[in-house]
């Protein structure tokens, strides 16, 4: 198979390359429609913040990398790029990088839950641009198996493997249900923001931001169903808060020990959870020694952080594996694509339909007869197989493996259901 | 059938200890096929036992709840039904192996100390003797659940305090379902207690001559039995929770094998079994 893949990706440039090669959806709809003028007769394109990818069945075989280089960077107008910043496949590999991205195997979070959907919608636009035919619709369904195998299958997304993600995870283990519980984030930072955005999607019943900066609480709050608390008053509430996550750029501590032993004997003692994922920390990490009270901090969350991240490494092998049963079963249904093989299963399949008939009706014959039997019913098999099979060797003349060939073979192999035998066989 | 209940004699504790063993292989691997697996193994431990307990109510002609060793056997029972039942109903899985060890322990003493009695005394045959019996030991096995997993929950308390995020973070459910858990298991047996001590106080002073309420067991089953009363009302009214409750839950426990030590092997009471 001419596969044929070119992919800018976090293992080959900085992010600000990366961001530069980007590709919004509408660039996307009009770059497949030069790349089906131009280059391929099928393909997609594959863009995240972490990678940018071309994949398609070249329309002449004289299609090579730096075209599909030449013209991501001349659409993009990006003088920087060079030869170095891509990766380049063709065929088994093309399809086997394929499905370690679509499994996450690849990405910069292994595991990451993101990158299955975001091909999915690739996939779809190349459906859309009728730009996925027979054998790339062939390429997504493997892909999207392969994507789903990986997550029932294996635990390589299981776990937190951010900080802020790592928190909720915490919390979760300390509360039974986070709809019922009170949640305060202090300081909406890119960090602050996440944390709230994460408790958000898991339903806690209240969420309360605040910001030295109120305009900027005021953007957020909205989004995630938050309400405000003045940054100078938040103090006076914190005994209402059975979660509290601090990531403030605070140079020094915003709540002591003594402010949380106070709030503690408002809260009749209580659980509360204390995340503190400020650098330089935000609360007093004493606080951990009062009773139900449960600080974290970000060298804690690391602990979580880094183990998960060690346990998805651990699953990586499965989910090799499970790419490798995926390109044998695709391998093989598509070398059942051949020529020969399929004369030969055509052959196959009409021989046994002739004897189970002869066998069936022969004793109605007598031995001379039975004879004659034989020889004519192989003739009519003769007869009726010559014109397929002439041209089904005049489709091997154009060329084994072109896309027009490919898709005649299995048009025969439908037609007479010797798909699935084949399959076996190799 | 004797030779039957001998032989199930010494097959129980093996069963409960292949159990256990699936338990904490699980606990440690988190294989998705063992799940299904080991919860079959405990319902057919289960099964056997229950075979195990009609087999000598036959052939011995009495329920066994005549000796200590024998309530041993039925507490082993009771403690694992009642995990079962609690596996089944909350889908909590987890935590079988700090139960199913309890178990183990019983029917293991059991099964060692365990004497054939064919004769006993009329008043162990009496139905209103087996249903006090039932309701205490269902009971008991109510506050051991409770207390194991009021253990699991200083176990899960000190790890998160610590911030240690080894298998019991990552095994165990959360805090607040470790404290459900051990207060419902408490309500269940604080409740069949009652019932226990209920039917006692009006049966007793019938069945035996030489009742007393100063008794000692009485005196101590009482105490563990207010006890968890206090506890159970301070936590619904809201006074008592978290990390107090569970602490209660375990000291209950504590009390009750306690008071059944002294008050079956070393003091002198009408609720001695012989």
């Amino acid at each position: 198979m001419n596969l044929l893949a070119i992919s800018i990706n976090h293992h080959t440039a900085p992010v600000t390359l990366r961001e530069e090669v980007h590709l919004s959806t509408d660039e996307i709809k009009v770059y497949l429609d030069e790349l089906k003028e131009k280059y391929f007769s099928e393909g997609f394109i594959i863009s995240t913040c972490n990678r940018t990818e071309l994949y398609g069945l070249p329309k002449d075989a004289g299609t090579s990398y730096m075209e599909l280089e030449n013209f991501l960077v001349e659409k993009k107008a990006i003088t920087n790029l060079t030869d170095e910043h891509f990766q380049k496949f063709f065929s088994c590999s093309a399809l086997n990088h394929l499905f370690k991205v679509i499994a996450g195997i690849d990405s910069m979070l292994i595991g990451d839950n993101q990158i299955l959907g975001q091909v999915k919608e690739s996939f779809q636009l190349a459906q859309e641009k009728q730009f996925a035919g027979f054998l790339v619709n062939r390429v997504f369904d493997s892909a999207i198996r392969v994507g789903k195998r990986a997550k029932t299958e294996t635990t390589i997304s299981d776990g937190a493997i951010t900080v802020s993600y790592a928190a909720v995870q915490l919390i979760e283990k300390i509360f039974s249900n986070l709809s019922k519980k009170s949640a305060l984030v202090i300081g909406m930072g890119e960090t602050g923001k996440i944390a709230a955005q994460h408790l958000h999607d898991k339903h806690i019943g209240k969420l309360s931001i605040t910001n030295r900066t109120i305009e900027k609480a005021e953007q957020i709050a909205s989004a995630i169903d938050a309400q405000i608390l003045p940054f100078e008053r938040f103090k006076e509430h914190l005994a209402d808060f059975d979660i509290i996550i601090s990531a403030t750029s605070s140079p020094n501590l915003i709540l002591t020990k003594e402010e949380i032993k106070t709030m503690m004997k408002k809260r009749g003692n209580t659980a509360t959870v204390l995340m503190d994922i400020a650098l330089p920390r935000d609360i007093d990490p004493e606080a951990r020694s009062i009773d139900n009270v449960f600080y974290n901090d970000i060298d804690s969350l690391n602990i979580i952080v880094e183990h998960n991240v060690k346990k998805r490494k651990d699953e990586i092998p499965k989910v090799q594996n499970i790419i490798m049963e995926e390109l044998i079963s695709f391998f093989g249904w598509y070398n059942s694509l051949e020529v020969a093989p399929t004369i030969k299963s055509l052959r196959d399949y009409y021989e046994e339909i002739r004897l189970a008939e002869v066998e069936g009706y022969k004793n109605k014959f007598s031995k001379e007869d039975q004879e004659k039997l034989e020889l004519v019913t192989k003739r009519i098999i003769n007869k009726l197989l010559h014109h397929p099979t002439t041209e089904l060797r005049k489709v091997a003349e154009q060329g084994i493996n072109t896309t027009e060939s490919a898709t005649k073979i299995a048009l025969v192999r439908d037609l007479f259901g010797i798909e699935n035998k084949s399959n076996t066989d190799v | 059938m004797k030779n039957a209940v001998d032989i199930a004699n010494i097959l129980l504790p093996i069963f409960y200890l292949a159990s256990f063993a699936i338990y904490l292989y699980d606990f440690q691997k988190d294989e998705r096929r063992l799940s299904n697996v080991k919860r079959l193994f405990l319902f057919l431990t289960l099964v056997f036992h229950t075979f195990y307990l009609i087999a000598r109510t036959v052939a011995f002609n009495h329920p066994p709840i005549t000796s200590v060793f024998e309530i041993f056997t039925v507490l082993a029972f009771s403690v694992s039904f009642s995990y079962f039942i609690l596996e089944l109903v909350t889908d909590i899985r987890g935590t079988g192996l700090f139960i199913i060890v309890i178990s183990l322990i019983f029917q293991t003493i059991s099964s060692v100390f365990i004497v054939d009695l064919f004769q006993v005394k009329e008043v162990l045959r009496s139905n209103l003797l087996g249903v006090h019996v039932l309701h205490a030991l269902l009971g008991y096995a109510g506050i051991t659940i409770s207390a194991v997993y009021g253990f699991l929950y200083l176990m899960l308390y000190k790890d998160l305090k610590l911030n240690k995020f080894g298998l019991i973070f990552e095994r165990l459910p959360n805090l607040e379902i470790l404290e459900k858990l051990s207060f419902y298991s408490a309500i269940i047996g604080f409740i069949l207690l009652s019932v226990a001590i209920g039917i006692g106080v009006i049966w007793l002073p019938k069945a035996f001559p030489d009742f007393s309420y100063l008794d000692p067991k009485l005196v101590a089953t009482f105490l563990v039995w207010l006890l968890y009363g206090i506890g159970i009302t301070a936590k619904i009214s809201g006074r008592l929770q978290g990390k107090k409750v569970v602490v209660l839950s375990i000291i209950g426990f504590g009390l009750a094998i306690f008071s059944t030590i002294v008050t079956n092997f070393l003091a002198k009471s009408f609720h001695a079994f012989y």
